[in-house]
Formats: C-alpha cells, sequence, structure tokens
C-alpha cells in the first residue's frame, strides 16, 4: 500500500552547510496493517510522516501509495497532528464537515454526516462549539473526526496524543484501537511513547538519531482484540516493552566508539 | 468577564474627564486667556449647536467620504498585497524592499505633489489618505499571513483543497484577526491624515472649518473640529471592536 524507497531528506542549515534528517529508509506497509515509527525526539520520524502526507518534498528517494508516486497532499492519506491544527474560525461541525465541502457534498448532506461522525468520536452536542472552547482530548477527538470524514484509505498520525495528559492518552489509544479493529484503515503512527507503540500497532519501526536511520522492525505479535488491563499482565506484551525500551535507549552510534 | 470589561470601560473615563476638568481649571483660574482658550462647557455647546446645522453637518460628510475611501482602498490593496507577499516568494522579494522604502517615508510630503497632478478636490486626499493607510494594513496582513500555522494548510490540502484554494479558505480566515489590527491603526492614521490634508489646503471637511476659525480669531470654532474628528475616531473604533467580536468569535480573546 505504501512504500518508502531511499528516501532521504536534508535540510539547510541557517549559517550555511546542510543537515542531513533522515537517511535511506527503505519500509512497506501493507494495506490495513498498523506500523509505528518509534524512536527519539529530532529522530526525523515526523519528517518522514510529512513526506509520506506529502507535505514535504523528500531529497532523494521516493513514495508512492497504491502504486503512484506521492507529488503532493491528497485525500487518500488524512493527517493528524500533535497540534490538532483545527481551524480556529470554524465551529466543530465546520471543522468536520470542511473536507465533505471540498468533496463536494451539499452543506444539508455534509453536516448531515458530520454530525453523524462527531457522535461517532463522543461529541454529541458540541457541534457549535469553537476549538478554543475544548480540551485537549476534544480537540484532537474533533480533529480525527475531521480526517476520518473524506475517507482517506491511510491515516498518517503524527503523535496525536503527545500533548494529550495520561488519562486522556489511554482513553483515546482505546478508541483508536476500537474504531481501527472497525475500518481497518493503513495506520501510520509516530510516537515516542514504547508502550504506546506496542498496544497499538501490527509492526514497530525503530529509528536512530542524526541522521535518522531505521535500527529495527519489530512485529507485535500480540493477538487482538487487544485489551490494555490483559495486556499489562502477557509476558509477552512485557518483554516487548522493554526490549524495545533499551533499543530506543542505546546512545548513538558515534557516542559509543 | 464582560462586567471587568465594564468596569474597565469606566475607569477609562476617568482620565478623560480630569483631562477636561483641568481644561475648565485652566480657563476658570485665568491661567489661560479665555480668547485664545475657551472653556471646555463653550466648546461642547458649540459642538452640540453644530450637530443640527447642516452646513457643518455637510462637512463632516465629506471628511468622513475621504476618510472611508482612503481607507477601503487601502484594505482593497493592502490585503491582498500582503496574503500575495507572504505565500508567494516572488511577489514577497519584489514588495519587500518596496516597503522597506515606502514605509518610512512621511506620506504628507507628498501631498504638494499630488495636489498639483490630482488638484484639490477629494481625489488628492483620499490618494493621501491611501498611501498613510495602506501600510499598517499591508505590513500586518503580511506577518499575519507569514505566521500562519503550516499544518492548518496541510490540513486543507489533504483534505482536497487546492494549493490556490488554501489562500481563500485558510490564509485569508486564519490571518483575520492581524487585517483587522492592522484596520485599526490604519483608521486612527486616516482620521489624522485627512484632517491635516484638509488643513493645508482644502475649501471643504473638519480641517477646513478649523482653519477658517482661525484666520478668523474664532477660537472656540476651532475647538469644534477637533472634538468632531476624535468623536469619529472613537465611533470607529468601536464598530471595529464591534466587528472584531463578530468576525473572530473563535479565536483566542486579547486586548
Amino acid at each position: 500500500m505504501i512504500a518508502i524507497s531511499g528516501v532521504t531528506k536534508t535540510f539547510q542549515r541557517r549559517g550555511g552547510g546542510t543537515h542531513l534528517a533522515i537517511d535511506a529508509i527503505d519500509l512497506d506497509i501493507a494495506e490495513g496493517e498498523f506500523v509505528s515509527i518509534l524512536g527519539p525526539s529530532g529522530c526525523g520520524k515526523s519528517t518522514l510522516l510529512y513526506i509520506v502526507g506529502g507535505f514535504v518534498a523528500p531529497s532523494g528517494g521516493s513514495v508512492s501509495v497504491s502504486g503512484r508516486a506521492v507529488t503532493g497532499p491528497g485525500p487518500d492519506r488524512g493527517p493528524v497532528f500533535q497540534e490538532f491544527a483545527l481551524f480556529p474560525w470554524k465551529t466543530v461541525l465546520g471543522n468536520v464537515a470542511y473536507g465533505l465541502r471540498e468533496a463536494g457534498l451539499s452543506r444539508r448532506d455534509a453536516d448531515a454526516k458530520a454530525t453523524a461522525l462527531i457522535a461517532t468520536v463522543g461529541l454529541k452536542g458540541y457541534e457549535t462549539f469553537y476549538p478554543k472552547e475544548l480540551s485537549g482530548g476534544m480537540k484532537q477527538r474533533v480533529a480525527i473526526a475531521r480526517t476520518l470524514a473524506y475517507g482517506p484509505a491511510i491515516l498518517l498520525m503524527d503523535e496525536p496524543f503527545g500533548a494529550l495528559d495520561a488519562h486522556t492518552r489511554l482513553r483515546l489509544q482505546n478508541e483508536l484501537l476500537q474504531l481501527w479493529e472497525r475500518d481497518r484503515k493503513t495506520v501510520l503512527f509516530v510516537t515516542h511513547a514504547v508502550e504506546e507503540a506496542v498496544f497499538l500497532s501490527d509492526r514497530v519501526v525503530v529509528m536512530t538519531r542524526q541522521p535518522g536511520r531505521i535500527k529495527a522492525v519489530v512485529d507485535i505479535d500480540l493477538p487482538r482484540p487487544r485489551r490494555r488491563d490483559e495486556l499489562l499482565l502477557n509476558p509477552r506484551y512485557q518483554r516487548l516493552v522493554i526490549d524495545l525500551e533499551r533499543m530506543i535507549e542505546d546512545p548513538p552510534e558515534e557516542m559509543r566508539a | 468577564m464582560s462586567a471587568l470589561s465594564r468596569s474597565e470601560g469606566l475607569i477609562g473615563i476617568v482620565p478623560i474627564l480630569a483631562l477636561l476638568l483641568l481644561w475648565q481649571a485652566a480657563v476658570s483660574t485665568g491661567m489661560a486667556p479665555p480668547a485664545l482658550l475657551p472653556s471646555p462647557l463653550a466648546v461642547l455647546a458649540r459642538f452640540a449647536q453644530n450637530m443640527a446645522d447642516p452646513a457643518f453637518l455637510a462637512h463632516a460628510g465629506i471628511t468622513l467620504y475621504r476618510l472611508f475611501a482612503g481607507f477601503l482602498i487601502a484594505l482593497a490593496l493592502g490585503v491582498p498585497l500582503g496574503l500575495l507577499g507572504a505565500t508567494n516568494r516572488g511577489v514577497g522579494a519584489v514588495l519587500k524592499p518596496l516597503v522597506r522604502v515606502l514605509a518610512p517615508v512621511p506620506k504628507i510630503a507628498l501631498y504638494p505633489a499630488l495636489i498639483l497632478s490630482l488638484g484639490f478636490g477629494d481625489a488628492s486626499k483620499i490618494v493621501l489618505v491611501v498611501a498613510d493607510a495602506l501600510f499598517p494594513i499591508l505590513l500586518a496582513t503580511y506577518q499575519g499571513a507569514a505566521m500562519v500555522e503550516p499544518k492548518l494548510v496541510w490540513s486543507a490540502r489533504a483534505a482536497g483543497t487546492s494549493r490556490g484554494g488554501t489562500l481563500f479558505k485558510v490564509i485569508l480566515p486564519a490571518t483575520l484577526p492581524s487585517i483587522l489590527t492592522g484596520s485599526r491603526i490604519a483608521l486612527v492614521v486616516a482620521c489624522i491624515v485627512v484632517f491635516l490634508a484638509e488643513m493645508i489646503t482644502s475649501t471643504d471637511g473638519l480641517g477646513y472649518v478649523l482653519v477658517r476659525a482661525v484666520r478668523n480669531f474664532q477660537t472656540v470654532e476651532m475647538f469644534v473640529p477637533l472634538i468632531a474628528i476624535s468623536v469619529i475616531g472613537l465611533a470607529l473604533n468601536g464598530a471595529l471592536a464591534l466587528a472584531r467580536r463578530r468576525l473572530l468569535a473563535g479565536f483566542p480573546d486579547e486586548d
């Protein structure tokens, strides 16, 4: 479904020179697969996601989705950002209906569909609220609904729960998992939280920092549907979490030498 | 919140009243000769009287017309230029040095040249208002548009909006708070400059009324246009604040 081959990204440094953010990333993601990219901050994992989204152009290599080369953003790939990125001038309804209106639906149809989606993410009654009137968790639910509205085959989630408190984070992880188990969309999920990656994913891609390279790809062979309380007692889950934690705790290679 | 802002508004009246009292005291104690500085009561009485005078209202109307025409043209030029300058590298590269050179020029210095080319009528005054009101709007729009969170644009692009479409559907609404802030400054500047232009050469408008009063040594009459222009400024500011509250309902509060 997503084929990333040899993707490299260099940024211009302010004082001249270049900075290699990610280097020669090869990764294939199958349809319906939930893949997390796990790495320390600054390892370029978000950059990789933006390249798949078509928001940022790679310096080298290529990305294709369903066999077609990615040249820009498109409604087949729906992003969800850590910062929510809701339109502050639109209400909850206006935000969720945005992609539907862009797809050419009439206002009535778009509003009806958006209202149903808002109920799905548990925000019934908040349609006329502005984003600034909502908590962080509610904002992220609106952002997820806004993205789901236009029916992307792929969800690109950039540390979507990173700005939320621990309790809200767990709730939204559960809700996302339920949603995913129902729709089985392809998900590329960027995070630096090991437990979150293990809990949600089929595969976890571990990245190194500076430059960002793939260090390991770990299959998460835990049964689904997953329940948090059962997993916490599962030795296999514990083992995976510990292994992955050690992997990202390792100092960068140049420091070990 | 609204109770607080109401009491803040009441507190704001105090220094204005204090200023009027000081003015009155200066006249009453004889510190300033009444022939040069009339009492505020006399000025306010004359102002009230003039508000029923069709000739005075016509002058005020002409000033308002020049002010609005200039401001609206500045808005129609400044907003698109600011948006394009911030989103299009080529336009930005052309615009930036031009603005840097022109913005600090005292526009009133252009007025003699404007009179020569456009005459003594409305055109020269409106163009002067445009020249002065343009830059606050242009600069505020440019800065606001340059600071729009890229992820807002990305979210719209992913939802199917074209690159050009994001200009109207994302950048413009996201820049609205900055545009209104620039407009607020531009309106104050427009009030000042239209008055100045009418003082320099005119046969009508509030600035002309003031100069005519000075020439005839009518000190009470001299202060009336000043009160009128400050009332106009106050009313415009109030109208803009109202527009702000309506248009920016979803944006974080500021003041």
